[in-house]
């Protein structure tokens, strides 16, 4: 056990009482934001169902019989909501942790990017809870789960880092310059409408789609829609692709955060 | 035995010569030229030494550095020059209760304070009647924080950070929270973990405290050390010099 716990911290630079930080911090992130309301985390159950029923009102009628056969448009959308929830949700709150939690960083030695993987990791469990009612969804439009929906938990872990590896490197950013949050915000909502979340990708012309397969979140998307309920195609190269990119953005947003901490700091 | 050993050790914060808030004005000012950075140097070439079971204070004006370098003996910053050593776990007490949180309990704030404390939670819930019955508050443990009065936040905190004698504990002017009665509680505790063999570490401006807890005084005047020695001469010395 002791060997264990010594390279543990020899390769996170966090040792077991971190932890159980972690735990208790994605706790108070899913528990504490719906403190004061009625239903509580129900609001996770929720929150999807209400913006996709919205957008499926909207866009049913543009957008029916333009997905191939044997896909259905309601879990299809829902599926985009909640996988962009996720991202925008994992990015923007790991990013806004460390700033957050400034207060505590400056007094207490405690590693920072514990703060940003408990958002990163809060988000990936509020998509777990958003995945009941799209199984619901799926099921009520005459679907059923496909049988590779375990394969849903791989790709949501590489979201989480995906969004952690993004949130350190926003996190210093936001600390130095305030206004860039509202540029990033521009930025998510181009975003959304360069991934194929509430239209089909057969609707684009051939230019178009190959910049919106560029994007690694149609990648993550296809992969998500196939494995869950087979509403998309994805092939190997999807998952290598949004794999790759995790993992290194990841990477470097942790090399970045590492290296700026110490001039980060002194500004919080 | 040496616990800290600091050898040479310096800290500047690294400032643009005009606060430049958002990327509008510092893009302006870059394209006019005037933006340079400066180094802002709030404690230069440090070297000391604290031996195991001391009790050290550190005194000096305000803005002479003196948080800057518990900071750094906290380990929350690192010198941007010099090298300091460390030996053994250390409790800050930099300011009571950072981290508490008001929407949470009491009972969750013990936990979660201890855990940023680097604290096994599993060995501290056990603990958790011992600290409320210290801190005076058992009958609001299933409260949140907000319904807690500054002073019960205080010995909470004070209850909590103390309830493990670490090997080095750091602290920053937390004597001076709480009524009289928390005041000769909390100055007894601190005398059980001196007695105790703990090194402590102190910044204060309370010369009284200072002289009567102290076996070792630092004076630092901007950013350097300017006398170490016994609370005696360092005070007198500190005093005389119109300060």
């Amino acid at each position: 056990m002791r060997t264990n716990k010594i390279s543990l911290y020899a390769i996170t630079g966090f040792s077991k009482n971190n932890i159980q930080l972690l735990r208790l911090l994605i706790q108070q992130e899913l528990t504490l934001r719906y403190k004061r309301s009625v239903i509580g985390i129900g609001w996770t159950l929720l929150n999807p169902m209400l913006t996709s029923f919205v957008l499926w009102i909207v866009f049913s009628f543009l957008f029916v019989g333009k997905l191939e056969t044997g896909q259905q448009f309601a879990p299809y959308l829902m599926a985009g909501i909640l996988l962009n929830t996720f991202f925008n949700q994992g990015l923007l709150q790991s990013a806004n942790s460390i700033a957050a939690n400034g207060g505590v960083l400056t007094k207490v030695s405690v590693p920072p990017r514990i703060f940003a993987f408990a958002a990163a990791l809060a988000a990936f469990t509020n998509f777990l809870i958003g995945l009941i009612p799209l199984a619901a969804v799926v099921y009520i439009s005459g679907q059923k789960l496909a049988i590779t929906f375990p394969i849903v938990l791989i790709i949501g872990l590489f979201m989480a880092f995906l969004t952690a590896g993004i949130g350190l490197i926003l996190s210093v950013i936001f600390i130095r310059f305030e206004d860039a949050k509202n540029i990033v915000n521009v930025l998510l909502l181009i975003l959304i409408y360069l991934t194929p979340i509430f239209y089909p990708i057969g609707i684009l012309s051939s230019r178009m789609q190959e910049i919106v397969s560029l994007n690694p979140l149609t990648s993550f998307l296809d992969a998500f829609r196939w494995s869950f309920s087979n509403n998309a195609t994805a092939t190997w190269r999807d998952f290598l692709y949004l794999a790759l990119v995790s993992i290194t953005t990841f990477a470097i947003g942790n090399l970045f955060f590492k290296r700026r901490w110490s001039k980060t700091i002194a500004m919080l | 035995m040496r616990v800290i050993e600091a050898k040479n050790i310096s800290f500047a914060y690294r400032v643009l010569n005009k606060n430049h808030s958002s990327l509008k004005t510092l893009f302006r000012d870059f394209l006019k030229g005037r933006v340079s950075i400066e180094d802002y140097v709030a404690i230069s070439d440090l070297t000391f030494e604290i031996n195991k079971g001391e009790t050290v204070a550190i005194i000096g004006k305000n803005g002479a550095g003196k948080s800057t370098l518990l900071k750094i003996l906290a380990r929350v910053i690192k010198p941007t020059n010099g090298e300091i050593k460390i030996t053994g776990q250390v409790a800050p007490m930099i300011e009571l209760g950072a981290g508490f949180n008001s929407e949470l309990t009491g009972r969750e704030n013990i936990l979660f304070y201890s855990s940023l404390l680097d604290r096994d939670i599993n060995k501290v819930k056990p603990r958790i009647n011992e600290i409320i019955n210290w801190a005076g508050v058992a009958d609001h443990l299933d409260y949140q924080l907000r319904t807690y009065s500054t002073g019960m936040v205080a010995r909470l905190a004070f209850s909590v950070a103390t309830d493990v004698i670490p090997d080095i504990l750091l602290i920053d002017e937390v004597l001076s929270v709480g009524d009289g009665e928390f005041a000769v509680k909390s100055r007894k505790r601190l005398n059980e973990i001196i007695d105790s063999g703990c090194t402590v570490v102190m910044v204060s401006h309370d010369l009284a405290t200072v002289a009567e807890l102290a076996n070792k005084v630092i004076w630092i005047e901007k950013g350097q050390i300017k006398m170490v020695g016994t609370p005696t001469e360092v005070i007198a010395a500190y005093q005389s010099s119109g300060s």
